[in-house]
């Protein structure tokens, strides 16, 4: 597992070093490729068709990496691709050893995707392999073997930011929080969780009842999100109940223990903290709220969104709402939380996974039928 | 009886039968090799042209954008010192604006102009190539001396300026190189040297044709021509695009 990434290279302020004399067509080739880009965008969108068909589970990485159950093809076995979105084309089927042939699309519709903070290491659970979580190094296109046996198929897993931790939310009555976390100097993961939570105490069906004014179940752990500096994780409670309202617990870290619950209004569908590791963007029911983590105190955002994903380094968030008021139709947009001005509004359908880059200059989207969106800030 | 007798024919070394041959080769593919060079020198100067253009509309505004886009990475990175990431986003944007910068360079005062080259310029180009290229001569001294006189040529040639072609051609025939050596052995060798190399210049240009047809700026050219023919003005519309966005970089540097 990766150590944080600091910043080791210095680059002097404003002293312009003249460019060497290249080539003809060394010397203008990166104005020229992005002034074709320009031309092909809208606003400051710009659309890339990575598949064709659809595809039942996809996620797209830091560095725009697509990773998707590979749209089926009638007496083909199912497979799993991953996509370059630059040249909208497929980079790598991901094998594992004594894999066996299967078309069953029930099973292959269960995937869950998890990449490492510098997108070298990919964590992926696929019905129609072993229960268990597979590792590739996408450096090297290597597979590196298998850990973490799980009963249920996972909900939910993610890396931390700095890459100290991982964490796997299952599913089912029974489901645990699990957490990976990484040993000094160790750049793969491997064996069993390091700590676990189960079912969280107050899910007892009378708890939930009084909580979220519902009869419900406990169905286990949904979205999870680490905070910008490692210290906390922020994990959604999934309640199953028509009328039922999912909670937010969250979880200390090191420490790995449960440090508070917040109760919400509707199914939770993501979850993304804000760049100053206090305020926690939720999404539940479509509608966003921000919420205080030390106060706990909820706001209601002007604006609805089913996804979200926060700027590195600012209060911008990119979302996705499949409703848009007047048209039903679906779009992604931009948010900055300082000022609440919504820009870039960009119409949008079947969005799955949406991600900033690390660095914050650009943010990716994805959808179900193989459409990529790669979000370039104007600023 | 009469003695008929025949004119007797003039002796020709085997050696001065195959020079022949050679020489004859030797212009042909010298003709080739003239025709090629104006080939690339042709397609160098559209291009470069093209770039220059590109540059002043296009790139000159990309320079802009960046040069926002660092200002306000800059503000940002101020207001959160403690932010490692808010402080890389700053210094890679300062290192993004210094290179576009560096790339666009300075932007001219005068609109730079696409190149037509005359048939006389072509020409001209062509006497040029044909007698003064490095790869047609054996001799190290006088490699060199081409060398420098065929650089100045594709310059000439891509400004289009036929006198300073004429004085490099001038030049060149009055010098002590432009002498024929003596001897059909050692004439021979030096004749199929020169065809060597020029059949080796030959894969070269080839080589590097396709590298700039290939070109994305070859591309975006071709693009630009063929959208002319209907009326639309590509350049113009990525210069529409980069000045949004410099108006939107600018309106967040005022926020």
């Amino acid at each position: 597992m990766e150590s944080a990434m600091e910043p080791t290279e210095k680059v002097s302020a404003n002293h312009i070093v003249p460019a060497e004399r290249q080539g003809l067509v060394v010397r203008s080739a990166a104005l020229v490729a992005r002034g074709l880009r320009d031309l092909a965008r809208h606003s400051n969108w710009l659309t890339t068709k990575v598949f064709a068909g659809r595809s039942p589970q996809a996620a797209i990485s830091f560095r725009g990496h697509v990773c998707a159950v590979a749209p089926h093809t009638k007496g083909e076995p199912q497979r799993l691709v991953l996509y370059d979105i630059q040249r909208g084309a497929p980079a790598l089927a991901l094998t594992v050893p004594n894999e066996a042939m299967s078309f069953s699309s029930q099973l292959a519709a269960k995937a869950a995707f998890s990449w490492s903070p510098n997108a070298q290491f990919l964590i992926v659970a696929w019905g129609l392999w072993e229960p268990t979580l597979h590792l590739f190094d996408l450096q090297s296109k290597m597979f590196l073997g298998t850990f973490g046996e799980f009963a249920e198929f996972p909900r939910c897993m993610t890396w931390s930011n700095r890459g100290h931790y991982f964490v796997l939310a299952g599913s089912g009555g029974q489901a645990s929080l699990s957490l990976w976390a990484a040993r000094p100097g160790g750049t793969v993961l491997s064996g069993q969780p390091t700590s676990r939570i189960g079912p969280p105490d107050w899910s007892e069906r009378q708890d939930i009842s009084e909580a979220a004014g519902d009869e419900g179940t406990f169905a286990g752990y949904g979205r999870v999100a680490f905070s910008p500096n490692d210290s906390m994780l922020a994990s959604a409670v999934e309640i199953k109940g028509e009328w039922a309202d999912d909670s937010i617990v969250f979880v200390g870290l090191p420490s790995f223990k449960q440090q508070a619950v917040f109760h919400t209004e509707g199914h939770i569908t993501d979850l993304t903290w804000g760049p100053d590791d206090r305020h926690l963007l939720y999404c539940a029911a479509g509608q966003a709220y921000r919420l205080d983590t030390q106060s706990l105190e909820s706001e209601r955002l002007p604006f609805g969104a089913e996804l979200s994903s926060c700027h590195p380094h600012r209060a911008l968030f990119v979302c996705f709402s499949s409703w848009l008021k007047n048209s039903a139709k679906g779009r992604l947009f931009l948010v900055d939380l300082d000022t609440m001005d919504v820009l870039d509004e960009h119409p949008a359908e079947n969005v799955v996974d949406l991600r900033w880059s690390r660095d914050g200059s650009c943010a990716y989207a994805v959808t179900r039928d193989g459409l990529a969106y790669t979000y370039e800030p104007p600023f | 009886m009469a003695i008929e007798t025949h004119p007797s024919k003039p002796l020709v070394k085997p050696e001065e039968h195959e020079l022949a041959r050679k020489r004859a080769e030797q212009s042909a593919i010298e003709s080739e090799l003239a025709d090629c060079e104006l080939r690339a020198a042709n397609l160098r100067a559209e291009l470069g042209a093209f770039e220059r253009r590109y540059l002043h509309f296009v790139g000159s505004r990309y320079a802009e954008l960046d040069e926002l886009h660092a200002q306000v990475a800059e503000q940002v990175a101020k207001a959160q010192p403690d932010n490692p990431r808010a402080q890389q986003a700053a210094r890679d944007a300062r290192a993004r604006a210094n290179s576009t910068k560096s790339t666009a360079g300075e932007k001219a005062a005068q609109e730079p102009k696409p190149f037509q080259a005359s048939p006389q310029l072509k020409r001209l180009y062509r006497d040029v190539a044909r007698k003064i290229h490095p790869d047609l001569t054996s001799d190290r001294d006088d490699r060199a001396k081409r060398q420098s006189l065929m650089a100045q040529a594709n310059e000439a040639y891509e400004r289009g300026d036929e006198t300073e072609l004429t004085k490099i051609l001038a030049e060149y025939e009055c010098s002590p190189e432009a002498v024929q050596g003596e001897g059909a052995g050692p004439e021979l060798i030096r004749v199929i040297r020169r065809i060597s190399q020029a059949r080796s210049r030959l894969s070269e240009i080839e080589a590097e044709l396709q590298g700039l047809l290939r070109s994305e700026l070859h591309q975006l050219k071709m693009r630009v021509a063929e959208a002319e023919k209907g009326g639309r003005d590509i350049v113009a519309e990525i210069v529409a695009k980069v000045d949004e966005q410099i108006a939107q970089a600018k309106r967040r540097l005022e926020i």
